[in-house]
């Protein structure tokens, strides 16, 4: 019998022999539990009963997710959330990186500072900014309150836009970051050579910025955007703690409807076919940024 | 001296409640180990003190293998009962979570007996019994809503001349719905004071509403659990939020506000009358934590147009897994910690009994406090209104799909008979699709 198991062993490609430990791994911590999240969402699978895991409905939970307002409409502000918060976040990370990167002296410990609100945990971000948006006790009302600016009270959390507002500044604060320490990371390895050259011909600072810094930025600024635009449903807990999804859906983004859907709610198979169907945006931004990664590297001759 | 009153009616009772509780034998369950997950919080811990005497008494031990908030624990059987993971033995419980976990309890009738029971009040027992089966006993942990209100405003001459000139009536803290919206709006002087606020979202929201559509006469779901929230009573009593919230007696951020705000907003001293839970008495009447120390009164929940008083309540309690090895000995577990004994230490805290002899030593023990018998008449005249939440296990569920309708409704993106025939809509093709008729 060993003998056997041996002689299959050597029968193997070594490449495939030593590759495997690899593919055991990947398929038990990623494959089997996306095949049966796939599998889950054709069935009625319940977390409260366990026996609807083998109750085999068809495509019923993606007719019900495709024709369901609630999720179109969460899905809707989920890009716009996207949108916003990333290019927010790009646009101040690429300014905090230009200001850091002319500082001369204690550079170093202005970047461990820039890195402070990474080190916090997205759920106490949330509760931060709550309390601070609070429209009776929070600061934001008090300060504007007592500076005269402002009689009333503002409902930064319950009004549509305010809202947004509110959890995208969250997020922002949270995540500028990020951004601005990868930038920073680029604008380090920028050959001295060319903008030497244009010192020499003549040209404006902004001229140099947008012809010479950019263009060899930008790479890194697009590996930064599709880093991000993976790992921001990190901003579920914010959105959780902060509004969760409310009022009156007017915050309700996909990870909000989905996490109630499946771990409220219990429907654990209706929650997994919601969050296929949002795949499609995931793999969306990947390739878009992508594509645009591999534009800016063509530019610099960096292709291949 | 209140202590020593407490020591001397737990010794006097102990006895009485040894006796009356499941027979113990020492060294019954010798050997014998009992894992648990229970709910953690300071004012649930001083209970699990008391564990060492059972355990000394059985020879069983307690092994607690986790402690967590009700929510977090929701989670936690949901995940346990999606993996099968079922065999600990006792968990914590709670009225309205209770309906949603049909099949990880057992019916602990066959392992009490009669006189046990008889000893917890009757419409709490009725609440532990899903489907026919005693799926928990209750602990020291009943809450109902009450009315508390700042004394101050009705002491107040103009407040009280003001009031008489505009309605016609004197100034009282009120006993109906109406009189409650009528003086929320006239003490409201935004943004620096409030009349009222009221539970904003999640169960909150959909479980004030669903206590207003009681007092109003109606019903949340017919026998067979089909939404009937739609109805006269729903609209009036969901006109009753909008009418507050447009009037700007409210704080505007109300929708996003659960227990937590609510417990915080009124003791800022910017929330003249507020419908909150026992739990929060001592708190606001404490000078350290509240600004509404010694300005505080407390009178029984106020009543809807049909008469009937609001009175949404829940409360905690321990089940036995139907997976445990040791049914007998987990069984004993809970008998103990919802015993007399259990449940006067318990309520010795500020929680309320839901043992029907506990009341009395509890009102006893407050005597010469007049804050603390004030707040325990409120409680007890407010719990005999109380009722619980509908018994089925897509209660929250339906709260999910209620809440958000309401809310609309209340920010006024739709009207209130949009937002009751769309929550009605929703409430009914989720019990369809649920298989429930």
């Amino acid at each position: 019998m060993r003998e056997e198991t041996d002689m299959s062993l050597k029968k193997m490609p070594p490449w495939l022999l030593l590759i495997l430990p690899a593919l055991v791994i990947l398929a038990a911590v990623v494959l089997i539990p996306l095949m049966f999240s796939l599998y889950s969402s054709f069935t009625s699978y319940r977390l409260t009963r366990p026996d609807t895991l083998f109750n085999w409905i068809g495509t019923f939970n993606y007719e019900k997710a495709v024709k369901s307002t609630v999720f179109w409409a969460a899905f809707g502000r989920t890009i716009l959330f996207l949108t916003i918060a990333l290019n927010l976040e790009m646009i101040l990370g690429l300014g905090l990186a230009l200001l850091v990167s002319r500082v001369t002296r204690g550079q170093r410990l202005l970047r461990t500072i820039m890195m402070f609100p990474m080190m916090f945990s997205p759920i106490l971000v949330g509760f931060q900014f709550k309390f601070i948006f609070n429209d009776n006790v929070g600061l934001v009302n008090n300060a504007l309150q007592s500076l005269g600016l402002n009689n009333s009270a503002i409902p930064w959390l319950v009004d549509e836009k305010l809202a947004l507002f509110s959890i995208v500044f969250a997020e922002v604060w949270m995540s500028t970051s990020v951004f601005a320490i990868l930038i920073l990371a680029g604008l380090f390895s920028i050959p001295q050579d060319p903008q030497e050259a244009a010192k020499v011909d003549g040209c404006s600072p902004w001229q140099s910025f947008r012809h010479i810094t950019l263009p060899f930025i930008m790479p890194f600024i697009f590996i930064a955007m599709a880093i991000r635009s993976l790992d921001v449903a990190r901003a579920y807990d914010i959105v959780q703690i902060m509004t969760n999804g409310g009022p009156a859906r007017r915050t309700e983004i996909l990870w909000t409807l989905i996490g109630r859907t499946g771990y409220v709610d219990a429907k654990m198979g209706y929650a997994n076919a919601m969050g296929y169907v949002s795949i499609i945006m995931a793999i969306f931004f990947t390739v878009y940024f992508f594509k645009k990664l591999n534009a800016a590297r063509n530019e610099l001759g960096m292709a291949n | 001296m209140k202590k020593s009153v407490i020591r001397s009616m737990l010794s006097a009772t102990t006895c009485l409640a040894i006796t009356a509780a499941a027979p113990v034998f020492a060294g019954e369950f010798d050997g014998v180990t009992i894992d648990a997950k229970l709910i953690g919080g300071q004012q649930y811990e001083a209970l699990y003190a008391l564990i060492a005497d059972w355990e000394a008494d059985t020879g069983a031990t307690v092994n607690i293998i986790s402690k967590k908030n009700h929510f977090e624990l929701d989670r936690e059987f949901k995940s346990d009962i999606a993996a099968g993971t079922t065999n600990w033995c006792v968990g914590s419980n709670h009225s309205s979570f209770a309906p949603q976990y049909p099949t990880l309890y057992t019916d602990l009738t066959d392992y009490m007996d009669a006189g046990e029971l008889a000893g917890f009040i009757p419409a709490m027992i009725a609440s532990s019994t899903i489907g026919g089966r005693l799926v928990m006993l209750p602990r020291a942990q009943f809450d109902v809503s009450v009315l508390y209100y700042q004394v101050s405003l009705y002491e107040d001459a103009a407040n009280q001349a003001a009031y008489k000139a505009e309605f016609g009536v004197d100034l009282a803290p009120p006993d109906t719905l109406e009189e409650f919206k009528q003086q929320a709006i006239f003490f409201a002087d935004p943004p620096n004071f409030y009349g009222t606020q009221f539970a904003g979202k999640d169960e909150g929201a959909a479980g004030r509403f669903y206590e207003m559509v009681v007092a109003n006469g109606g019903t949340m779901f017919n026998e067979d659990f089909s939404p009937a929230f739609n109805s006269d009573a729903g609209r009036e009593s969901l006109q009753w939020f909008v009418d507050l919230y447009e009037a700007g007696a409210v704080p505007p951020g109300t929708t996003s506000y659960l227990w937590d705000e609510l417990g915080a907003g009124f003791a800022s001293g910017t929330i003249g009358i507020n419908l909150d839970w026992p739990g929060w008495s001592g708190y606001f009447n404490d000078p350290e934590a509240s600004k509404a120390a010694g300005d505080v009164g407390i009178i029984v929940q106020p009543m809807g147009s049909a008469g009937v008083r609001t009175g949404w309540s829940g409360f905690h309690g321990f089940s036995v897994t139907e997976d445990c090895a040791n049914k007998d000995a987990a069984a004993s577990l809970v008998a103990f910690l919802t015993s007399e004994v259990s449940q006067i230490s318990e309520s010795a805290g500020g929680s309320l009994p839901t043992r029907t002899a506990v009341w009395d030593v509890v009102v006893a023990a407050a005597e010469g406090d007049e804050y603390r018998t004030m707040a325990l008449n409120a409680f007890k005249e407010g719990a005999t209104h109380a009722f619980a939440v509908p018994q089925t296990e897509y209660w929250i569920e339906a709260t999910n799909l209620i809440f958000p309708e309401l809310q609309a409704a209340i920010l006024g993106d739709k009207s209130v008979d949009d937002a009751l025939q769309d929550a009605s809509d929703a409430v009914d093709e989720m019990m369809q699709e649920n298989g429930v008729y």
